[in-house]
């Protein structure tokens, strides 16, 4: 108890001094606190957004579909792969879709379109899509009394087309098998807005959009959705070694949305740097105070050598009393950052105008509240005061006592 | 009697070849274990530089120091460090206390580093406050102490640890005639006592007539060496 009894008693010896530099290391705290709830605040929201819009948090597909996708590389809808689903506690719940391109056309004019067929029932549970229907209503997968299925268009075919709900809607495509794909639907629902991903899709019921394409039981992907993002490689990891051998592939929102994640962790690198210069500055601060206290204090440094301290031992004395400041100081920081991180992310802040990013509003700044926001800057706070406090404290371990008692 | 330290040829000098200043200039000194010695001489004959080489605080220019016939210019830092920790008391002119800890945490600091267990580090400090006459004044910081009162907590620290040589240099420079005398008065005995060697410098007549040999020093040599 030598050290830090020391340690302690000669922060409260200067206390102004002390004051100061507490102050500065513990706005260092704040700062980079908030930085670290802003940044993986905003971008967790937006992670949200597109994965439970319509990614979900992990997909599976036919081994090389996500980077080539092709129509006929599509899988077998069977019990073996909804069973690993089933089985995994981690998730929520599971939707499977198909993909095709197609022409549409209705009301004497024609677009090029986007088909997904989806599983009716399982898809309301992973996706937003049965929030997102703006008119009519949320299909089903059986045949009106005339034998048609029903399809909801995106806002954009709506436009496009000058449909409305109940006019027909014919699709064109390929089938699987080389056919040529041709059928009438009635339009059930219009959904999401004209910036929205579901702009120039078309939904059809997934045994319809399968009897179109001439893709009998086959899929071409399986959406997971999972209570959060964050176990998502974990997860894919699970699903994909309990399907091994299998040809499929499992990815997490990660490899879904690559341009997206690059791009995020391009940012956050970008912000590190802004905070490491932040950091910079307020230990360059610290170490002129860790100098200024080992330059007044040599004599005495001197005597400690001298009644037969190890070098070590003083160059450790320094270093433990500034981290003991940086902790003091970070625990004054989380004071004051607790109820404002609290409030950013529970509250947020309102954007003047809000943001549609990909027809979907984004009107509050948010930040987030987990354990890292708080230990990593307490972490980075610290590390550095050692780091900063290690040149003074080598100094001072080098002391001559001759020397030393001789200064004044 | 067995000589506990011994200096061969001692020299330590300052400043350039052109300009140099011979602060000790080939010193022979043995003194025994036990002594209560005085060095002795005018300001600037080399009384604190003798010193400082015999307790290793400082590096000769040429010439050997052994204490216990261990050659102390051979050690390294840290090696030094536990020699002088285990092996030597120091009591500054400056009384030069921790001025953070308390005269009792100041006295117990050498024995934490030691690694002495807490039992009997309290019981050797509770008794060596009663040796120098600070019973109830353990708790007091340095700044609460007066003068006299700092060097015999100093004393104290320097003796706590049994060493084998007290080194004191000008222990009573800053202190009163009369406190002076009193605190020599008390090394003499802890010295009768316990048996250490007291090796202190001093230019106070009255101080000097408390050793048993005086050795007298000037321009760096040693110009007399009584023993009474």
């Amino acid at each position: 108890m030598l050290l830090p009894t020391l340690a302690l008693r000669n922060i409260l010896r200067q206390r102004r001094r002390s004051i100061l530099t507490a102050l500065s290391m513990g706005g260092g705290y704040l700062l980079l606190s908030f930085s670290f709830s802003l940044v993986y605040g905003s971008y967790g929201n937006l992670i949200d957004m597109f994965t439970q819009d319509h990614t979900g948090h992990i997909q599976i597909h036919f081994d090389n579909y996500l980077k080539k996708p092709k129509l006929y590389k599509s899988i077998q809808a069977n019990d073996e792969v909804e069973a690993v689903l089933d089985k995994h506690a981690e998730i929520v719940s599971y939707a499977a879709r198909i993909h095709a391109a197609a022409l549409a056309y209705g009301n004497n004019k024609s677009a090029p379109v986007s088909i997904v067929g989806i599983d009716v029932e399982r898809e309301k549970t992973t996706s937003m899509l049965v929030k997102k229907v703006k008119q009519g209503t949320f299909f089903s997968n059986v045949m009106n009394e005339d034998g048609y299925y029903s399809a909801m268009i995106g806002y954009g075919v709506a436009n496009s087309l000058r449909l409305k709900t109940g006019n027909e809607l014919v699709l064109i495509s390929q089938g699987a098998d080389g056919s040529i794909a041709n059928d009438i639907y009635i339009v059930q629902g219009i959904v999401g807005t004209m910036t929205s991903w579901e702009k120039n899709r078309v939904f059809l019921p997934l045994n319809a959009a399968q009897e179109f394409l001439s893709m009998p039981g086959k899929v071409h992907e399986y959406s997971i959705l999972l209570p959060s993002s964050d176990a998502a490689r974990e997860v894919a990891e699970d699903i994909q070694s309990a399907l091994a051998n299998s040809g499929l592939k499992v990815s997490p929102w990660q490899e879904i949305e690559e341009t997206f994640y690059k791009s995020m962790q391009a940012d956050i690198q970008g912000n590190y740097f802004s905070l490491g210069i932040i950091v910079f500055i307020v230990f360059i601060g610290v170490l002129n105070t860790v100098v200024m206290s080992v330059l007044e204090r040599t004599r005495e440094f001197g005597v400690m050598r001298a009644i037969g301290t190890n070098p070590w031992r003083i160059t450790l004395l320094i270093i433990l009393e500034t981290c003991t400041l940086a902790l003091f100081s970070c625990a004054i920081g989380f004071v004051v950052t607790l109820p404002l991180i609290a409030w950013f992310t529970f509250e947020g802040i309102q954007l003047a105008q809000s943001l549609d990013i990909g027809g979907i509003p984004y009107d509050t700044l948010k930040g987030e509240f987990t354990l890292p926001v708080f230990i990593i800057p307490l972490l980075v706070i610290v590390a550095s005061a050692a780091v900063v406090s290690i040149p003074p404290g080598i100094r001072a371990a080098r002391i001559t006592p001759v020397e030393a008692l001789g200064s004044h | 009697m067995e000589s506990l330290i011994k200096t061969t040829q001692l020299c330590r000098y300052f400043g350039t070849e052109a300009i140099q200043v011979k602060a000790l200039d080939h010193v022979d000194l043995e003194i025994s274990s036990g002594e209560f010695t005085a060095i002795v001489g005018p300001s600037g004959s080399g009384k604190s530089t003798l010193l400082n080489l015999i307790g290793g605080l400082d590096n000769p220019t040429s010439g050997k120091v052994e204490l216990g016939g261990t050659d102390i210019a051979k050690m390294t830092g840290t090696e030094l460090s536990n020699f002088r920790r285990d092996h030597i008391g120091f009591v500054f002119q400056a009384y030069n206390l921790i001025p953070v800890l308390s005269a009792a945490e100041n006295i117990e600091y050498v024995m934490l580093l030691q690694g002495v267990a807490a039992t009997e580090r309290k019981q050797k400090v509770e008794e060596i406050l009663e040796k120098v006459g600070m019973q109830g004044l353990g708790d007091r910081r340095p700044a609460e102490l007066s003068g006299g009162q700092q060097q015999r907590a100093a004393v104290a620290r320097a003796l706590v640890s049994k060493p084998d040589i007290i080194l004191a240099d000008e222990p009573t420079a800053n202190l009163d005639s009369k406190t002076g005398i009193g605190l020599l008065d008390m090394m003499k005995q802890l010295n009768e006592e316990l048996n250490v060697t007291f090796v202190f410098s001093t230019h106070d007549e009255k101080i000097m007539e408390r050793a048993r040999r005086l050795i007298h020093l000037a321009d760096g040599e040693i110009e007399e060496d009584e023993i009474r």
